[in-house]
This record gives C-alpha cells, sequence and structure tokens, in this order.
C-alpha cells in the first residue's frame, strides 16, 4: 500500500522536457554514479585524451618510453590503489603480483625457439592469463588479510615478497636465474609487432608503443573507476573506514576483502606482463621489496582511493628518475650519484605527502578545482 | 470532451492532451521524482473519491495543513473536482489560529501534513465537532501512536478512494460535469494584520479569470510562459500569489512545478532545478542578498576584490536598467557580457538564478536598492502587486517596460482606478472575490455597486501608465505637526541594509518619527565575528554599542534620502526576533502593528520620554 505515492515512476518511457542544462536535476540514482556525472567531467575527459592520442607526435622517443612505462604502471598502481586506497587493506607484496604476472606473461608469450622456455601463444591469451594466475595468488592470500589488520597484514605481504623473490632467483628454466634474465613475451596485435623499428608505416617503435599502451590505460581505468563506483566500491570503502561497522550493516568481510585482493592482483598481474614485454629482458631481481615500495610511492604521491590519482602518481614516479637527473646536474662535485639522489627523493616525496599533501597529487588538484567550483565564494 | 471550464477540467484536458509530459517534480531521498500530467489527474481523482467516501458533500470546505508538495495539489483538485472547497492554512499556525481557521470554515476533513500538524489538531479537537476525519501524509510518528478515532493514513484514504471508484466509477465525473461558475473553489484566508484572518471566498469563475489571464500570453511573463518553464514552489501554497503561481499557472500554460524536500532545502532546490520562473516575497529577495553579502565577507582575498570590482559595475549596470525602463544599453550589454564570464553567470549559478527569465517580487513592499542588485546581475526583476480579494490579479511591471518604485501596468482584462478623494487604489474584473466567508457586513465594505474591489492601498500613477503604491490606508502616519507620512517606504529603504531584517517607524500624532529596529542576526553576527566583538544571543548582540553605532550610520544614510520631517529622530533595537507563534508577524511574516504597539510599550515611550520631561520642565 506504502508503494502507492512513494514509489518510484513507473518504468513506462516518459518524456521530461526543460531539464537539458542543469546536471544536478538528477531523477535516477544511475545519473548520480554516472561515470563522468557532470558536463564538464564528460568534455575534460575526452578533451584529455583525445590531447594524449596527439602527444606522440609531439614528444622525442626516449621521452615516449617513459611515459609509455609510466602509463604500463598507472594500471598497476590503480590496482594497488583498489586494495590499499579503496579497501584499506596495506599490502606490501605487490612486487610479488607483477613478479607472478610477468612470468606468467613470459612463459605463455615468449620466443618458441628461444633458449629459455615460451609457448609464442598470441597476446589474447597472455595478457589475460598473466592477470588470472596473479588474481588466483591474491585469492590464496586474501584469506590472510581476512584475520589480519594494519601493519600485521602489511608484515605478512611483506613475506610474500621475499617468498617470491626467493622462487623467482632459484627457478633458473623459467626465469633464467639472477643477473642472467629472460625476455618478455612477445608484443604482436593483429599482426603487428610492436618491436619492430617500425610496427606501422611512418609511426616510430616508441610512438607505437606509446599508443598501445594508452590504449591499455584508458581500459583499465575504466575498469578499475567502475568497480570503484559500484556496490563492490562502496562495500571496500565501508571496509576501509571501519570493517566492524561494515559488517553490521551486511558487507560480508570475508567475501570482499579476497575480492579486493584477487581483483588488485589482477591488474598487478597483467601490468607484469605487459610492462616487462615492452621492456623487453628482465631478471628476477626486479621483483624486490624496492618495487612494491616504488607502487606504495605512486599511491600516496599520487592520492590514496582515486583512479586519476593513481595515474598521475604513476608518472610522477616514470618521471622521477628524468627529473633526479635534471637536479642532479646542479648538485656540485661528487657528492651524490644520481641513483642515491634517486632514492633521496623517493623518501622525501612520500614523507612530504604524507605530511603536508596526504590526498596527494590528486588532493592539490582537488583543491585547485574547489577554488574555482565555488567561485565567486569560498564555502 | 467539452473546454475547461473549471481549475480541474484544465488538469483533466491536461492528462488526455498530454499525459506522459511532466507535471511536477518532488525530491525524495536525494532524486527528483516526477509526476505526470496523467499521474497527477489520476491521484487527484482518487483523492475525489475518498472525499466522496468520507461523504464530503457539494460546498462543504476541506483543509489542507500542509507544507508544498506533491499531495497539497492531489488535494486541491480532487477537492474542487466534486465541487469542495479547499481551505489553506499555514504550516507556520500555532494551534489558536489553526482553530480559528478551522472553526470559521466550518471544514469537515483535514489534510494535515505530519506529526507536527496533527499535534496542534488534537489540542483543539474537542472544540471542532464538525471535523470528522484527519488525514495525515506522513506517518511518521503518528502510525501505531495515536488511536484518535478521526485519523487516517494518507495510503488508506487513496485505497479508500480506490475502493469507491470501483464501486461508482463516474461519481468524480459527474460532480466534475455539475460544476457552476458560481461554486466556491477556495477560502483563502488573509493574513489578518489588523483582526483575527478573514476567508476570502474565491469562486470557479474566479479562477478560470485568472486561468484566462494568464493563458492569454501577455500575464506576468515575456515571452509567454509555457511548459518548458520550470518553477520552484516553495513560499506557502494557502497564499493566494503561491496558488497563482504553481497551481494557477501550472494548469494554465503547463508550467513544470517542482517541489523542495523541505523548507530547509530550498537553496539548495533552487541550484538543482535552476528555475525559469521565479516568484518571491521581498523577505526572501532581502535574504538572497544578504547571503551573498555573508558569502562573500568569508571569501579570499582575491575573490572579494574581483567580487567589489564587478559589483560595482552591477550596480551602474542596475541604476542604467532602472532609468531605461528594464532596457539595456549597448555600454551596459557590453560590460555585462565580460562580468558575465567573471562573476554574474557562476554567482546565479550558485544561487539557483542562472536560468531565470522572469523574477517577480509581490506580496509587500520592497526597496528599490534590492530590485536593483538583482537587476545588475542580470535577473530581470518585476514588481507584481496583486492581493487575495483580486485573485491576485491588479498591475505588474512587464518585461521592456519596467519602473522600479511601481507597481507596474494594469493587467490584461482588469480595470484599475485610484479614488480622487481618498487617493486609495481600485480594482475591477472578474477575478474579484464573492466575499469574505460569514461577514456581509465585511465584504460590503470593500466591494462597492459598482463592483469595484478597495484594495486599502493608496497610491498614485506615474507617468500615467504605472501604478506606485504609497502605502496601506491603514499604516499612514499623521504626526502631531498633521503631516501625512508613508513609514513602509522609510522602513524598505532602511530594510534595504543587509544588517536590518526589521524597522517599523513610529509617530502617529508624535511629534517626530521614530523606530524600532531588528537586526539581521546573521550578518551582524558575521559582522561582529570579524571584528572580534564577542556576544551570545540575539539580545546581547543588539545591545553591544558597536551595533547600534552600525544601525546608526544605516539610519543616518537613510535619513538623509528624505525630508527632515521624514527623518528618523530615535530608534531602539529589538531585544528579541518577532515571532509569529508570538503573535508579532502574521504566518507571512508582516509586522502586527498594533501587537508591537503593546509588546514594545516602553521601549517606544523611551524614545518620546526625555521630550515628555523636557516639556514639564
Amino acid at each position: 500500500m506504502t508503494t502507492l505515492l512513494r514509489s518510484a515512476p513507473s518504468t513506462k518511457a516518459r518524456t521530461s522536457t526543460g531539464v537539458r542544462g542543469r546536471p544536478l536535476l538528477r531523477t535516477s540514482y544511475e545519473q548520480d554514479l554516472a561515470l563522468a556525472n557532470t558536463p564538464a567531467k564528460r568534455r575534460s575527459m575526452i578533451g584529455l585524451i583525445v590531447a594524449s592520442f596527439v602527444v606522440p607526435f609531439l614528444l622525442t622517443d626516449d621521452l615516449l618510453q617513459v611515459l609509455t612505462l609510466g602509463m604500463i604502471s598507472a594500471v598497476g598502481a590503480i590496482g594497488l590503489n583498489l586494495v590499499t586506497g579503496y579497501a584499506g587493506q596495506v599490502s606490501l607484496g605487490h612486487a610479488f603480483f607483477i613478479g607472478l604476472g610477468a612470468y606468467t606473461g613470459a612463459v605463455l608469450g615468449g620466443d618458441p625457439d628461444g633458449s629459455i622456455v615460451g609457448y609464442g601463444l598470441p597476446i589474447w591469451v597472455w595478457l589475460p592469463a598473466a592477470g588470472v594466475v596473479a588474481a588466483v595468488a591474491g585469492l590464496i592470500v586474501g584469506p590472510v588479510a581476512v584475520r589480519l589488520r594494519g601493519l600485521y597484514l602489511a608484515i605478512v605481504t611483506l613475506g610474500l615478497v621475499f617468498l617470491g623473490d626467493h622462487v623467482f632467483r632459484e627457478a633458473r628454466s623459467i626465469t633464467g636465474g639472477p643477473g642472467v634474465g629472460r625476455r618478455g613475451a612477445q608484443l604482436e596485435i593483429f599482426g603487428i609487432d610492436f618491436h619492430a623499428m617500425e610496427p606501422i608505416e611512418g609511426i616510430s617503435r616508441n610512438q607505437a608503443q606509446f599508443l598501445l599502451a594508452l590504449v591499455f590505460l584508458i581500459v583499465f581505468a575504466i575498469l578499475g573507476r567502475n568497480i570503484a563506483r559500484s556496490g563492490v566500491g562502496r562495500a571496500f570503502g565501508a571496509i576501509r573506514d571501519r570493517d566492524v561497522a561494515a559488517a553490521v550493516i551486511g558487507v560480508d568481510l570475508t567475501k570482499y576483502k579476497i575480492m579486493a585482493f584477487a581483483m588488485s592482483s589482477f591488474f598487478a598481474g597483467v601490468t607484469g606482463a605487459l610492462y616487462y614485454a615492452v621492456i623487453g629482458v628482465f631478471e628476477p631481481g626486479a621483483f624486490s621489496l624496492l618495487l612494491s615500495i616504488q607502487y606504495i610511492a605512486m599511491v600516496l604521491i599520487g592520492g590514496v582511493a582515486t583512479i586519476s590519482g593513481s595515474i598521475m602518481g604513476a608518472m610522477f614516479i616514470a618521471l622521477l628518475p628524468r627529473i633526479s637527473q635534471f637536479i642532479a646536474a646542479y648538485i656540485p662535485g661528487e657528492l651524490l650519484t644520481v641513483f642515491q639522489l634517486e632514492a633521496i627523493l623517493y623518501g622525501a616525496l612520500i614523507i612530504v605527502f604524507l605530511i603536508f599533501e596526504p590526498r596527494g597529487l590528486y588532493g592539490i588538484w582537488l583543491r585547485i578545482r574547489n577554488y574555482w567550483k565555488g567561485w565567486p565564494f569560498s564555502y | 470532451m467539452s473546454t475547461p471550464r473549471t481549475l480541474p477540467q484544465h488538469i483533466r484536458a491536461r492528462a488526455q492532451q498530454t499525459p506522459d509530459r511532466i507535471a511536477m517534480r518532488e525530491k525524495d531521498f536525494g532524486l527528483w521524482e516526477e509526476v505526470t500530467w496523467a499521474e497527477y489527474w489520476d491521484r487527484s481523482v482518487l483523492v475525489g473519491h475518498a472525499l466522496l467516501a468520507l461523504g464530503v458533500e457539494v460546498g462543504d470546505r476541506v483543509a489542507i495543513h500542509s507544507e508544498n508538495r506533491r499531495e497539497w495539489l492531489y488535494s486541491d483538485i480532487g477537492i474542487t473536482a466534486i465541487r469542495a472547497a479547499t481551505v489553506g492554512l499555514y504550516p507556520t499556525n500555532p494551534a489558536p489560529e489553526v482553530l480559528h481557521v478551522l472553526r470559521d470554515s466550518g471544514s469537515c476533513v483535514l489534510i494535515a501534513e505530519d506529526q507536527e500538524q496533527v499535534d496542534k489538531y488534537l489540542e483543539i479537537a474537542d472544540e471542532l465537532p464538525d471535523l470528522r476525519t484527519v488525514v495525515y501524509i506522513d506517518p511518521r510518528g503518528i502510525r501505531g501512536r495515536y488511536d484518535h478515532p478521526a485519523l487516517m493514513f494518507w495510503d488508506d484514504f487513496i485505497a479508500l478512494g480506490e475502493q469507491h471508484r470501483a464501486e461508482h466509477p463516474d461519481a468524480v465525473t459527474e460532480r466534475l460535469e455539475a460544476a457552476t461558475p458560481e461554486d466556491l473553489a477556495t477560502l483563502v484566508y488573509t493574513s489578518g494584520t489588523t483582526g483575527p484572518p478573514k476567508g476570502a471566498m474565491l469562486t470557479m469563475a474566479n479562477i478560470e479569470f485568472v486561468i484566462g489571464v494568464l493563458a492569454s500570453g501577455e500575464a506576468f511573463v515575456e515571452p509567454p510562459a509555457g511548459d518548458h518553464d520550470l518553477i520552484v514552489s516553495y513560499l506557502p501554497l494557502c497564499h493566494v500569489a503561491e496558488r497563482l503561481f504553481t497551481t494557477w499557472f501550472n494548469a494554465a500554460v503547463g508550467t513544470q512545478v517542482n517541489f523542495a524536500e523541505s523548507i530547509e532545502t530550498v537553496q539548495q532546490a533552487l541550484r538543482e532545478v535552476q528555475p525559469t520562473l521565479l516568484f518571491g516575497v521581498p523577505r526572501i529577495w532581502e535574504k538572497i542578498a544578504a547571503g551573498v553579502h555573508i558569502r562573500m565577507s568569508g571569501a579570499t582575498w582575491f575573490k572579494r576584490k574581483v567580487y567589489d570590482f564587478w559589483m560595482k559595475r552591477a550596480a551602474w549596470i542596475g541604476r542604467t536598467l532602472v532609468e531605461n525602463e528594464g532596457n539595456h544599453t549597448i555600454a551596459t550589454r557590453i560590460v555585462y557580457a565580460v562580468g558575465w564570464l567573471v562573476l554574474y553567470r557562476p554567482l546565479r549559478e550558485r544561487l539557483g538564478l542562472a536560468k531565470v527569465r522572469y523574477a517577480a517580487s509581490g506580496a509587500a513592499p520592497i526597496a528599490p536598492e534590492v530590485l536593483e542588485f538583482f537587476m545588475g546581475i542580470g535577473v530581470p526583476m518585476h514588481e507584481v502587486y496583486g492581493m487575495t480579494e483580486n485573485s491576485a490579479i491588479a498591475t505588474a511591471n512587464r518585461a521592456g517596460r519596467v519602473k522600479v518604485g511601481t507597481v507596474g501596468e494594469p493587467q490584461i482584462g482588469a480595470e484599475v482606478r485610484i479614488d480622487e478623494k481618498t487617493g486609495e487604489i481600485l480594482t475591477r474584473h472578474a477575478g474579484t472575490f464573492a466575499g469574505y466567508w460569514g461577514r456581509p457586513e465585511a465584504t460590503a465594505e470593500t466591494i462597492d455597486e459598482d463592483g469595484w474591489l478597495h484594495t486599502g492601498d493608496v497610491g498614485e500613477w506615474v507617468d500615467g501608465t504605472h501604478v506606485k503604491i504609497t502605502d496601506r490606508i491603514k499604516d499612514i502616519i499623521i504626526t502631531a505637526g498633521g503631516k501625512n507620512i508613508s513609514p513602509s517606504e522609510i522602513e524598505n529603504s532602511l530594510k534595504a541594509s543587509p544588517y536590518i531584517k526589521e524597522a517599523i517607524v513610529i509617530g502617529d500624532r508624535r511629534k517626530y518619527l521614530t523606530a524600532l529596529i531588528g537586526i539581521e542576526m546573521d550578518t551582524v553576527g558575521n559582522w561582529a565575528q570579524q571584528r572580534k566583538i564577542p556576544f551570545t544571543t540575539y539580545r546581547d548582540l543588539s545591545e553591544k554599542p558597536e551595533v547600534v553605532e552600525l544601525v546608526q550610520s544605516i539610519v543616518d544614510e537613510t535619513n538623509r534620502k528624505f525630508a527632515s520631517v521624514e527623518t528618523i529622530k530615535r530608534f531602539r533595537l529589538l531585544p528579541k526576533e518577532l515571532d509569529h507563534e508570538e503573535g508579532e508577524l502574521t504566518a507571512t511574516q508582516k509586522i502586527k502593528r498594533s501587537a508591537i504597539a503593546t509588546v514594545f510599550a516602553d521601549l517606544i515611550e523611551s524614545m518620546y520620554s526625555d521630550e515628555k520631561s523636557q516639556v514639564s520642565a
């Protein structure tokens, strides 16, 4: 009976008139949850994507490669942000999942005639497979997270990294062993070989790889955003804010914590496979604690629990060697090497952001946006 | 189907012609739920059936005591569809006033919104034997707690209507077709500044006249309003002005009505809906302007500078528009275009005025400064005039022919005359009300033998086309020196300041004018905070010497605009905010001068006391 007047409007088509240009007048929750819920967001998103496709034709090849790797790492950062930022489960084990993805991709998509095992399968197989293998590993780790919180979870996931590091070093038939390494998967899509000097007439290798990475990032960024804005994302947020309260309002902690790890690991897996396919040769030492910390830095510097923040953070970290080279030129004598400077910058940036801008680069952007959003008022 | 002759028939016609277009929206749980014309009519018919099931006869009165919401309109149309009359009550009415209206009108059914209104009824239930049923819309706090036999939940009421419709499918239609123009459609209770509220009887013919004027395309809005126009309904629907802008406009031309979640969220609703037509009483416009003032004073340095710079330009644009009857010159257009990019567009967007193509102020006099402020930022403001007794149709400023300080030209179909002897404004048209409910002698005083309505307002012609209102006849002050002074002009000039909420000029049969002034707590509080003046309550703030000084400076500024007999020699700040519950204001926030004169007698006398001692000395 109460449905008589309180109920939602019937499903029959109705002609709503005169509400165009009123983005705040919402008549359904779908509008509220939309990917780009304001015209300004929609316009700037389209503008940004179009601009990104023009970038490779404006920059030099060496810078393009840095950006390409940055964009691929961004997908991994989004993955880490899902589990650490959105769901609040601190994970130091990201390097392990990335390593799993990298070796799965390399084995399945590697050159069958090479010195180390490879099956030469197409990218359609090895890229998803890399994600799935990592996700399965995430499923196994997930239950641990159900029982542990905060620092304890961080320590346990840290253990994963050492475990992985050892296995990768010893499994020489797959990884080539330390100091030697192996080649990544072959990058061939629609018959275009992205390792060739000029994969498509008039487009250099770096330009082509940039575009490939851009498409890869767009697909996974939208996927990540969709996870974050759906019921799953809201469940993650509830767990992060207070897991007991989340359980009380009906969020299944076991299910969602495991899901968070599985999804995050999937993102890590595909990132690992593609990243090292682009790099070419890699060795087991790459998947150490340092890599995990790099990803944590991306998330913290970019912005916790935001997709665009993850991308900003990843690009920033990818460009950091360039920046430290630039700064090193001004540091006199033999005081510091570029690598030392880079390490110092990592540490300093993480500390500075945690203290002064906990919401990361995204927080800075948010502040700028709100300044104009409130115009001419301040509140 | 014949052409519609009554208000509910108009709704039915729209439901048949454009069943799927949007008639109204209401925000509920964060979403604007849309109601089509077909649903609007269907709900209204169910209300009609339910009332028939409750035994409501032709000519009976049914009261509605609710904030603006969809059910208000369903009820209004349902009631009139079965030839009963709607009696609206202000949601803020305290129980004794509710009792007066319900007893005076002899209502047999009351539709009360929620627990608050039901509680008021229960307080006075014993004195209302004629009131058989009380329908409550919002069950929170009522269902399962109250077991008064007269109470009925809205959904049960509608179910009753459905059952009745199944048994007598044509019952409402029969009544609808039998309606005559003389049928009483609604009782609108006047605000009662001078005595207990009187119920003005508006007939079907009166409303039909208004709908005709609105549908003619030559009333108020230019270009004419249509079904692409949105309005936000937020002022009390029992007042004739909001009824015109909400129900009658909606029926006449199909404007889409939007209801906020509650009265507190109107600002937010305005931002979301961005209405194209907006009606407000002066208090609302003053409050919006004061709100801008407060929020800007808290803005960052750069934003403040930009705002100050462009508001100076806006003031100039406003003045030029006032001089040009609301028309732009080339210079103002260019300045406005630049200012639009920098300030006016975002400012209007924040206020919910971005898409307003017609804004009107009425129901009380407004200070020209306030109109200028809005015209300067690009909101086309129009002062309009009308009253319950002439169905709110008298005069209006029209786009491009705005004379600030006047209430505009006579509306189409309306005769307006100014009595040569008394200066009283008289109107005559088919919308003139049928009389006061149960008060033939009061009716005879208001409508003369020739059908002219005596408005009780004194006015004059400006340039032979526009009417300027001086004041209410009863409010004109005659000083001890024999000079006639209109207090409202001085009061409005004072109230144009964002720091002043109320101003009451006193001086009838006195040697000089004085004023009681009430400060605006928000702005003055903000002002005091910025000057690090500590304060606790309204009274404490009013008593601060700095605040008295601030008000003094505003009074001085006003005094400069008036002749010396019209200057305010002394003033006192009110120690409390005036309140409807305590009988100092009417439901429409108008001041009851007689009540003020008794409540604050000491304060008033203190302004004249020294003089007496001087005289006696």
